[in-house]
């Protein structure tokens, strides 16, 4: 690429100003929806309190996603990664947003509010006392403030090192960062699958401390990159709409796009489906309740749901060809395939109590005073990820917008943007 | 990739470090160098003592199993409460090691990395010899193989089904399913190949039966069309393979309900294990048949570079399975899991075996990081050993330090192998490398017609 060229492209590859109003909208829609959630959380407070982890567990999940799909690019290389690296990177340096937003998190657990492991008489049990030396306060948020340093870290030097290759004019400098990201990006998936399995644990798994299972980290790591996958394929569909971009983004791209996407689908099935398998098999007093709550009264019906919508209905739509390389198609799939991330969280997080079983917590104490407090839990379930998702949008518009859409100095960019014939 | 050449200031950033084929091969010197592999070249001493070696041990197979099925299966050492032993333990290993060659040939295809090409023949083979010898220990541990069909499900005057609810049932629907799609998939990978041995042998028994195993291949235009197609549909017939074979085979033990046994996360991770196992029995079979047959211009370093570097992430996989094991064992706060880790790990009479499993599955692979190790021969090929003895250690964990602890501490027991579970195990090691040997004297190892579509310049540009 010659200089000129070069400098051509850097001006052609801003983000269109459509990203900026974008993300004034989704500042006000999150204000709104903040608003509708602290209505909420006065009618039915500890349903909010799950409704918030639901829509926290689900935003976080698109930044840190971001972050494992960047570095398995840099290990594997491809065109499909080229084009949405800036996306996902902008979308990794969300990630203050959500530490500030863990704060609500922290102020549930200090009073006792969210997890049966903070409450005293449930702290009692002797199966919670065993774990006492995992599960106690100070040491949970410790955890919490560690991952989000290695996060952080990780963040940090896959963004700038990918903005340094742009600036870089001499080819062996472009060769040593792009080793540089390639050497980080080996232990930083290592740290990425330590991080977030004991995330899962944490933030999601200790909301029923006296149940456990060996594939959970797993199955919030795949779901969290379907997350972050998705979203960047809605991201790049609608830059795309910006004329100057269209050439950018070729059918090509989708194709591998929708080929990833099916792939992280079928994981999540497939983890989700050996997780039941195993757990309806060995039916034992320790396991199955975990099923229980979320099969019967009602919520096996969001089973079905999730069953069909995230798994049937997507692996369907991606087994076709032309719908993979269709942008218009795709996104709808990556759409519902957003939606169901949500639904999958709500399923999973929502039908705890903050009480024990064994203390009689199976009539559901947390939900309130039940009929119109419960409806209220519920719908909140899906106003906090607008809510929280309104702020993060925000960030990630100004973050996307700060820098070139696609990175200039890839050596691989050339290839991802030649013509499917080969033009160049 | 050609018109890339002509441009000077390209050359720094696009010279790849090591190529899948070495610089200076034409379509007619890859065949040339492939097929005389089978038809020209003196066949090397090394083949005769290697071949004399695994003939030896597969007949002391077959001795083992006449024996066996003459006395029973009272001759092996498992008995009450380790009821699985060696048998299983042999069973998931070698069925284990079959996952890597399904891998390189099925996704790795689809997946369009063409460095597979030279390795993926060969490693069908190995799969191919890998179920063979898994399939014989499940059959021999029934007693009596000549009732074996009583697995399937058919109508019968007996009014017999077997449980439809229990994994070793799927087990028989998929390993068989695996072996007669492997099977086919090699097979027919092997077609054009035939007809270029036939069309090149000199001896007439050679001609007639290379002849009849190209079914009549004269390499049409109409025909490579339907070769195509059919190949790629068998690829996407043997993926999912790769996953389900495996998953079923840790259902075997995850549905039950003993600690130990029975953990979610035994899918993935048996996953992982298989292709960590099967790809170190890859490079324990390439690196010496690139050294004694100067194959290096085909398998080059970078095979052996990327066939390392999966084994870093498997085997790293792997470490994750052991871990949340551990972790969950504690976590779980319940007595019996956490005492299956107790036991497991230091008070148990097994504890040397875990140890062990350490050291050789997870700690020295570690050498993998290093790209220096990667490029050395002599390392990846003392690793891969160490590799597949840690894989069949790992069986052996799994399987005898969880049942010789079980609920009742009255039918505690201990588990020792008998001769003639060592025999049987060293006999299907001397099958596997019997059959292995004739396919590298017999068939060509590499695959020719595939080979010369990855010369430069040979392949029409790929399509969006």
């Amino acid at each position: 690429m010659s200089a000129e060229a070069a400098a051509d492209t850097k001006t052609t590859y801003n983000a269109p100003s459509s990203v900026g109003q974008l993300g004034g909208r989704a500042l006000v829609a999150g204000v709104v929806a903040l608003v509708l959630c602290v209505v909420g959380a006065f009618v039915n407070p500890a349903g909010f309190w799950r409704a918030y982890l639901v829509g926290y567990v689900f935003w976080t999940g698109v930044s840190v996603g971001s972050l494992a799909i960047i570095m398995l690019h840099h290990l594997s290389g491809g065109g499909w990664g080229v084009v949405i690296r800036r996306p996902l990177e902008a979308a990794a340096r969300t990630l203050p947003v959500m530490a500030i937003l863990f704060l609500p998190i922290a102020f549930a657990v200090f009073t006792h509010r969210l997890y049966p492991w903070t409450v005293p008489e449930e702290a009692d049990l002797e199966i919670i006392k065993h774990k006492a030396i995992y599960l106690n306060i100070p040491f949970f948020l410790g955890r919490t403030v560690f991952y989000f340093a290695m996060w952080f870290m990780l963040s940090y030097f896959l963004s700038k090192w990918s903005l340094a290759q742009d600036s870089a004019d001499d080819p062996r400098e472009r060769r040593r960062l792009k080793d540089r990201l390639q050497n980080l990006s080996g232990p930083g998936i290592l740290l990425f699958g330590l991080t977030v399995t004991f995330a899962a644990v944490d933030w999601v798994m200790s909301l029923e401390p006296e149940w456990f299972s060996t594939i959970y980290g797993l199955l919030i790591m795949v779901g969290w990159g379907l997350t972050s996958l998705a979203f960047a394929i809605v991201t790049t569909v609608v830059i795309s709409k910006d004329e100057r971009l269209a050439h950018v983004y070729q059918p090509r791209h989708f194709h591998d796009h929708g080929k990833l996407l099916l792939a992280f689908v079928m994981l999540w099935a497939y983890f989700s489906f050996s997780q039941f398998l195993i757990i309806w098999s060995g039916n034992l007093p320790e396991e199955i309740p975990w099923y229980m709550r979320r099969l019967f009264g009602g919520w096996g019906y969001v089973a079905v749901a999730l069953v069909i919508g995230h798994f049937a209905l997507p692996f369907v739509l991606l087994l076709s060809r032309e719908r993979k390389r269709r942008a218009r198609s795709l996104v709808v799939v990556a759409l519902l395939v957003l939606m169901m991330r949500v639904v999958d969280l709500f399923w999973t997080i929502a039908p705890s109590v903050l009480a024990m079983p064994h203390h009689g917590g199976g009539a559901d104490a947390a939900h309130g005073g039940g009929g119109m407090a419960d409806v209220v839990a519920y719908v909140l379930n899906f106003i906090t990820p607008i809510a929280i998702g309104g702020f993060w949008l925000w960030w990630y518009a100004r973050e996307l917008a700060s820098r070139p859409l696609l990175p200039l100095g890839d050596q691989g960019l050339e290839d991802a943007l030649a013509d499917a014939n080969g033009h160049h | 990739m050609a018109s890339r050449v002509d441009e000077p200031h390209d050359d720094l950033i696009h010279v790849t470090p090591n190529p899948v084929i070495e610089p200076g091969h034409t379509a007619a010197s890859v065949t040339d160098k492939i097929s005389a592999l089978v038809l020209k070249r003196k066949t090397p001493l090394a083949w005769y003592i290697g071949f004399f070696i695994s003939f030896s041990l597969a007949n002391v197979l077959m001795f083992t199993i006449a024996y066996l099925v003459t006395t029973g299966i009272g001759i092996w050492g498992n008995n009450w409460p380790v009821g699985w032993a060696f048998d299983i333990i042999n069973f998931v290993w070698w069925i284990g090691i079959g996952h890597a060659g399904t891998l390189i040939s099925a996704i790795l295809l689809l997946l369009r990395q063409e460095w597979r090409t030279s390795i993926n023949r060969f490693a069908e083979a190995m799969t191919l010899f890998a179920v063979a010898c898994a399939g014989l220990f499940p059959l021999l541990h029934t007693g009596r193989p000549w009732l074996a069909y009583w697995m399937l499900p058919y109508p019968n005057t007996m009014n017999i089904y077997p449980q439809f609810r229990s994994p070793l049932m799927w087990d028989v629907f998929a390993v068989s399913t695996y072996a007669s799609v492997s099977a086919l998939f090699w097979y027919v990978g092997l077609i054009p190949d035939f007809a270029t041995l036939r069309d090149r042998a000199k001896n007439r028994a050679f001609k007639v039966v290379y002849g009849m195993l190209a079914l009549g291949w004269r390499g049409s235009a109409r025909h490579w069309h339907r070769y195509e197609t059919a190949y790629l549909l068998l690829a996407g017939l043997a993926t999912p393979l790769v996953l389900s074979v495996h998953t079923i085979v840790s259902f075997d033990f995850a549905v039950s309900q003993l600690p130990g046994w029975h953990a979610t996360i035994f899918p993935p991770y048996f996953v992982a294990g298989a292709i960590y196992a099967g790809f170190a029995m890859v490079l324990l079979l390439t690196i010496p048949l690139r050294k004694f047959y100067g194959l290096e211009d085909f398998i080059t370093l970078r095979h052996l570079r990327n066939s390392a570097k999966i084994m870093l992430a498997t085997g790293l996989i792997v470490g994750y399975g052991y871990m949340m094991e551990a972790f969950m064992a504690w976590y779980s706060a319940s007595e019996y899991e956490g005492f299956m880790l107790k036991n497991r790990i230091w008070t148990g009479p097994y504890w040397w075996a875990y140890a062990l499993l350490l050291i050789t599955n997870i700690i020295i692979p570690q050498i993998l990081w290093s790209k220096r190790a990667r490029h050395n021969t002599a390392i990846l090929f003392i690793v891969s050993l160490i590799i597949s003895v840690g894989m069949w250690l790992e069986r052996f964990v799994i399987i005898v330090t969880s049942l010789h602890r079980d609920f009742l501490p009255s039918s505690w027991a201990m588990y020792r192998p008998t001769i003639f579970d060592w025999s049987m195990f060293i006999g299907t090691i001397g099958l596997f490398f019997t059959l292995l040997l004739l396919f590298i004297r017999f068939l060509p190892a590499i695959s020719i017609f595939e080979m010369r579509t990855i010369l430069p310049g040979a392949a029409p540009k790929e399509e969006g």
